[in-house]
């Protein structure tokens, strides 16, 4: 009965109500949207980077990571290869040199750091593959070479045109090559595709004079969340000679915008928190002021201090939760097509492709995320009627009864 | 046996520069089944006295027991117990819970005691069948009169078979015809049921049907008189 009560207590002043509904409904759209766009946004910068060119896992020589120079390649990589192979829950690998370097066209040249893959691998664990704009992709004949869209601009070559690469070989002297363009790529930051240039692994190897020796795996887990634990097996399996790395070991400054994200979640939370509770304690108020007398009189037949209370937190749980049911319908109906769609922020693309997360985002929704909002608004709104509560109890029946 | 009694009961409220004297004095004892009329000039401590009687406030001096015990000393939680207990209450106006039908509010104070919901509904009709008001059940106190709304208190009042029923002013916005319908309902559910009731009002026809007539003055009692029927 008490339920009852507060439900028709809500909709005896309609609109009153419907002002704190909308306020939840708002705010749950906001908290909705706000929440799935950073999410896809984080998933998309982590899922660029991975899918670019860092991968789940790396392993390198000792000391790679921090002085990336030929001299510091792997020197057993059959013995890596070997433990890559039977580490369960690996699903691809690619092994690739790496190295600074310089690549000139007859126009001009660009510092840029040069990678020897095995194209076939190297299409599984990246996506530089897909990415091909112009050309075609790596097909392991001698001398061919894929550059980034970027730098095909600013060196004025195209498809089919010579490039000369030069870097530091293993012995010191400076080993270069002359290239044939065989395909432009297109990543989502143009800052990768100005310094990221591709050549198969035999030739990058006889450059820089390493033999069959490489610079670096990269590795792809059956699951992003088992890394830690793949990484201290492989790190078991290797010894001191090798580091094993995580993308986010690789990715620091990616990892703590991830963090940043998060954080500024529970800040905009705390904003919507703070505008919803002071408009329903506002409105709550009134709906109690208005109530005097007829609380008196409940009172004086004997309702007691803890049942009132509880009536009018209830008034507010059901404001909240209606709200907040419409309110999720409501953004899940705005979600579904963005998040088919994407949010084309092409206008602001520029800063967006060097940040690293595309000029389409698309909003990612997750359960953690609806849970979490489908739990804190109404929770929010009934902390919102405490007061207005505590106000009603502290009345005196007979003053109230007076009361006109 | 004595259902009220008061002893030397004093009210002063204080809440403003000057402190008022409400009441200043007052000692009396109301016996099972009696049915009295306050009577008195407005001012005159009329609907402080009831509310002492009915445990919604407490005397500045002075005690007042209910069916022999102390209630003066009780916490807020036991007041309300009490009241929700042994005392009905009638109101001027305004009685009902406007969002409930009348047979909620008939079954409101059954709900607040725990009783279950078929014997509540069961209870409030037959009451209400008592008091011919069972072709309102449904309705809400806005789509009722005020002599319909005041017969469904008085119907809120009784059903819990309370010790005693407390009616200040029920009939002062009632027109007369209204009013004697309301106070023949209220004489027959003391002659019938020997509900005790206790009434302020200034109304006369409220008055000359009293069984007993305490007047009251400057919150003194100046006239205690019993009224053969
Ligand atoms: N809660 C209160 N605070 C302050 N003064 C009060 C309060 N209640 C009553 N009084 C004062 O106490 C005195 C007695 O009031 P009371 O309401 O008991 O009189 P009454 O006989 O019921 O009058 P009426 O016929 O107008 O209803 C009056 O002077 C009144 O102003
Ligand atoms: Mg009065």
């Amino acid at each position: 009965m008490l339920v009852k009560l507060a439900w028709r207590n809500i909709w005896r002043n309609a609109r009153r109500s419907m002002i704190i509904l909308l306020s939840v409904i708002v705010g749950l759209a906001a908290i909705v949207l706000y929440d799935s766009i950073s999410v896809g946004m984080i998933r998309q910068m982590l899922d660029n980077q991975i899918g670019a060119h860092v991968s789940h896992i790396q392993v390198h020589n000792e000391g790679f990571s921090d002085n990336k120079i030929i001299q510091n390649y792997i020197p057993d990589p059959e013995k890596v290869e070997a433990a890559i192979q039977n580490t369960p829950h690996i699903r691809y690998y690619s092994k690739r040199v790496i190295t600074f370097g310089i690549l000139s066209s007859a126009y001009s040249s660009s510092g840029i750091s040069l990678i020897g893959i095995d194209p076939g691998k190297e299409e599984q664990v990246t996506k530089i593959k897909e990415s091909i704009i112009e050309g075609g992709y790596l097909s392991g004949k001698e001398h061919e070479i894929v550059i980034g869209k970027q730098l095909a601009e600013k060196l004025e070559v195209g498809v089919g045109d010579k490039v000369v690469a030069m870097a530091s070989a293993l012995s010191g002297n400076i080993g270069s090559e002359m290239f044939r363009v065989a395909g432009i790529y297109r990543t989502f930051s143009s800052e990768f595709d100005k310094t990221h240039i591709y050549v198969n692994l035999p030739g990058a190897q006889k450059m820089l004079e390493l033999g069959n020796n490489i610079s670096e795996f990269a590795v792809i887990l059956d699951d992003l969340d088992q890394q830690q634990q793949i990484k201290t097996q492989l790190a078991a399996a290797l010894n001191d000679h090798y580091e094993v790395l995580t993308y986010k070991e690789l990715l620091p400054l990616l990892v703590m915008q991830v963090e940043v994200y998060q954080e500024s979640i529970f800040i905009f939370y705390a904003i919507i928190a703070v505008a919803m509770i002071f408009g329903i304690i506002n409105t709550m108020l009134m709906s109690v002021f208005e109530r005097i007398r007829e609380f008196g009189v409940l009172m004086a037949v004997g309702m007691k201090n803890r049942r009132l209370f509880w009536m009018i937190l209830l008034e507010a749980f059901f404001l909240g939760t209606l709200g907040t049911g419409i309110g999720f319908v409501i953004s899940y109906l705005l979600y579904l097509p963005l998040s088919n769609s994407g949010i084309n922020l092409s206008a602001f693309s520029d800063s967006l492709t060097s940040f690293g997360a595309g000029t389409t985002i698309y909003p990612v929704l997750t359960v953690e995320s609806v849970i979490s909002a489908l739990l804190v608004i109404p929770f929010i709104a009934v902390l919102g009627a405490v007061y207005p509560a505590f106000k009603a109890v502290r009345l005196e029946p007979m003053n109230a009864i007076r009361y006109v | 046996m004595e259902i009220i009694k008061t002893i030397d009961l004093e009210k002063t409220y204080r809440d403003n520069a000057m402190p008022v004297h409400a009441l200043k004095g007052i000692s009396l004892a109301i016996k099972k089944g009696e049915y009295t009329v306050i009577a008195g000039p407005s001012g005159s401590g009329k609907t402080t006295l009831l509310n002492l009687i009915g445990a919604l406030d407490k005397p500045t001096k002075g005690k007042v027991f209910l069916e022999g015990e102390d209630i003066s000393r009780f916490s807020r939680n036991q007041l309300g117990e009490l009241r929700l207990n042994k005392i009905g209450f009638v109101f001027q106006a305004f009685n009902l819970v406007p969002v409930l039908s009348s047979l909620e509010n008939v079954e409101f104070t059954m709900m607040l005691k725990g009783i279950p919901e078929r014997e509540r509904k069961e209870r409030a009709l037959a009451i209400m069948q008592e008091l011919s008001i069972d072709m309102l059940a449904d309705k809400r106190p806005n789509e009722m009169s005020g002599g319909q709304q005041q017969r469904v208190a008085v119907a809120r009042a009784i059903v819990n078979n309370p010790s005693i029923v407390l009616a200040d002013e029920p009939t002062a916005n009632l027109d007369t015809a209204t009013g004697s319908d309301l106070l023949d309902l209220m004489e027959q559910m003391n002659r019938e049921r020997n509900i005790t009731f206790v009434f302020s009002s200034h109304d006369q026809q409220v008055i000359k049907r009293a069984k007993r007539l305490l007047t009251l003055k400057d919150g003194k009692i100046v006239e205690d008189k019993m009224i053969e029927g």
